[in-house]
């Protein structure tokens, strides 16, 4: 079976979170519990998420948030030029993740689909997955004291459905399908946006950690986007470390070896 | 180019870097004693016997660091027995998965090296601990000795190897040399708590000072080396360890107290002999404080 995946086109996003909406109300997803704290003469927590400098007000990805529309607010020094760039972003269900090579219990799995998926039951709280995860995705809920993040609507998918977040879009920007047909609508759309003249424009995910299944186009270098342009898999590097460890192993045997023997059996046996 | 966003995974100190520290000498302790038992070396049984007695209790008190820092305490076992597949499970690509494993096959180790231990010195009581050991003696305790002897250098290095199979800058940025820097500092400082048992026991022969000492001096060295050249392989990605509270344990903690004057304080007292049981205990104490010094500031710079 074909992997099923999306494609977010950021040049025709507004900005609107209809899809971070749309993915809390379907996976059931609480408020952010860091974005509220106590406030004197108010019997609940109030929100304290709104920093004063970005109109972005739940800034990254986390726990509860499996998705976040990234707000990329360019001023120049007097304000009187603005640039404005908008990315839906949530896990990409990298084809080689991070998240899915380090966890010990086997609670991170891809399931037929191609999805990277947590199963809750499973989840230890060991947290080795957080920092494995090249894009910071995967989070730790203090709560059920196991990690969480986007499933790719695990249940959805698997019933003939599209992702909550695609079916919400008003602008068609996240597109959800089989990756090989994503990809021809993603390279047309390159094409396209090309030929109007944005000479920066490229495809984000073909190649990075194994291919990803949910891929972007953006309208600048992946940088600007908060992605990083060469993401590494931590376990591309495990055979290395590995090789240095045991070699350093080797060289405090041989040391134990000489240090002990010099005046421990020399002088005893001829 | 490392992640621009990678997460910290937050975990306390005072569990896992401590864990880092108490495994490490333990482990550290342990290849040293078996090592000089693999290797015949019968003048100096009375530092392998002092590194089984040290190596055992302090696995013990490892296994509940490492569950206390876990979402889910109960459930632990999975690291074993996963409940996804309903069966054995290791996960080759993973660090803390395969060194779980290498933890639990040591500790077993170290619990018959300690148990042959207590029996030579006749202090075994317990008839089902005697039991025990009679059963697991059919096999020649060399056996035991070089299994754990393996096993023991693999635990004081994974969790470098954990550290820099990661997308935080640091620990990334670092790579491939932090299981280097924890084998070596797993030496230095199982050698040192030998030393500091022994001399406290005041059992600790010129002779076999000074084996210790210069077991402990170039593997020293050879820590500062790795520090050196970490640093330089880390670039702009090092700032973390080396400012604020890190940078005043790794720096101060770490390089100065748990290195640089050890050495000095070994190389003074070198003119002629090795250091007296008093000194000895100072001098190991303070590279014991610097390994838990170290393992704390890289643990807690890779998270902020
Ligand atoms: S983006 Fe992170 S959490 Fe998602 S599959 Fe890749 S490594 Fe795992």
């Amino acid at each position: 079976m074909n992997a099923k995946g999306m494609f977010v086109d950021t040049s025709i996003c507004t900005g609107c979170k209809a899809c971070q909406v749309a993915c809390k109300e379907w996976n059931g997803l609480s408020g952010e519990p860091s974005h509220f704290a106590k406030k004197a003469g108010y019997p609940y927590r109030v929100a304290n998420n709104f920093s004063g400098r970005s109109y972005d007000n739940t800034q990254n990805l986390s726990a509860t948030d499996w998705r976040h529309v990234r707000f990329i607010e360019q001023f120049n020094a007097d304000r009187s030029e603005a640039r404005w760039l908008f990315a839906s972003d949530s896990c990409k269900h990298c084809n080689n993740a991070g998240c899915l090579n380090a966890c010990p219990v086997q609670a991170i799995v891809r399931t037929d689909l191609g999805n990277v998926f947590v199963k809750q039951e499973v989840c230890i709280g060991c947290k080795y997955c957080i920092p494995a995860c090249p894009y910071g995705v995967i989070s730790f809920d203090q709560r059920t004291g196991t990690v969480h993040k986007c499933t790719l609507c695990n249940d959805r998918i698997h019933n003939g459905l599209g992702t909550a977040c695609a079916k919400a879009c008003p602008t068609g920007s996240i597109a959800f399908g089989d990756v090989p047909d994503l990809k021809m609508r993603a390279d047309a759309r390159l094409v396209q946006l090309k030929k109007l003249g944005y000479e920066k424009a490229n495809i984000y995910g073909y190649d990075e950690a194994g291919g990803l299944n949910v891929f972007y186009l953006f309208l600048d270098k992946p940088e600007v986007y908060g992605q990083p342009e060469k993401p590494v898999v931590p376990q591309d590097r495990l055979h290395i470390s590995s090789g240095v460890t045991v070699a350093a192993a080797i060289a405090v045997a041989v040391g134990a070896a000489i240090a002990f023997r010099e005046r421990g059996e020399k002088k005893d046996k001829p | 180019m490392m992640a621009l966003e990678s997460q910290a995974p937050h975990w306390e100190w005072y569990y896992i870097a401590l864990y880092f520290f108490i495994g490490g000498v333990s482990a550290g302790a342990y290849f040293i004693g078996s090592l000089i038992e693999l290797l015949g070396y019968e003048k100096h049984r009375e530092v392998s016997k002092a590194a089984y007695r040290i190596a055992f209790p302090l696995i013990c008190i490892t296994p509940v660091l490492l569950i206390a820092d876990l979402g889910r305490p109960e459930r632990f076992w999975h690291l074993f027995f996963s409940n996804g597949p309903g069966s054995i499970y290791t996960n080759h690509t993973s660090p803390l998965s395969v060194g779980t494993w290498a933890l639990l096959v040591y500790s077993g180790m170290s619990f018959l090296s300690f148990l042959n231990v207590q029996v030579e010195d006749g202090r075994l009581a317990l008839p089902a601990l005697k039991k025990v050991h009679e059963m697991f003696s059919r096999l020649p305790h060399k056996v035991y000795a070089a299994i754990g002897s393996f096993f023991g250098f693999f635990v004081a290095g994974y969790t470098g190897v954990l550290l820099n199979t990661t997308a935080r800058p640091l620990w990334a940025g670092t790579d491939p040399w932090i299981g280097a820097l924890f084998i070596v500092s797993a030496a230095s400082t199982g050698a040192a708590a030998i030393a500091l048992v022994m001399a406290r026991r005041q059992a600790l022969a010129p002779d076999t000072a000074r084996s210790l000492q210069t077991f402990e001096q170039p593997v020293m060295i050879a820590e500062l080396a790795i520090i050196v050249v970490m640093l330089a392989v880390a670039g702009r990605y090092a700032v973390p360890l080396l400012t604020g509270l890190s940078g005043v344990l790794f720096l101060g903690g770490a390089v100065l107290l748990g290195l640089l004057v050890p050495l000095g304080r070994q190389f003074m007292a070198r003119a002629g002999t090795a250091e007296r049981d008093g000194g000895v205990i100072i001098t190991s104490a303070f590279i014991l404080a610097g390994s838990a010094f170290l393992r704390i500031a890289l643990v807690q710079a890779g998270q902020s």
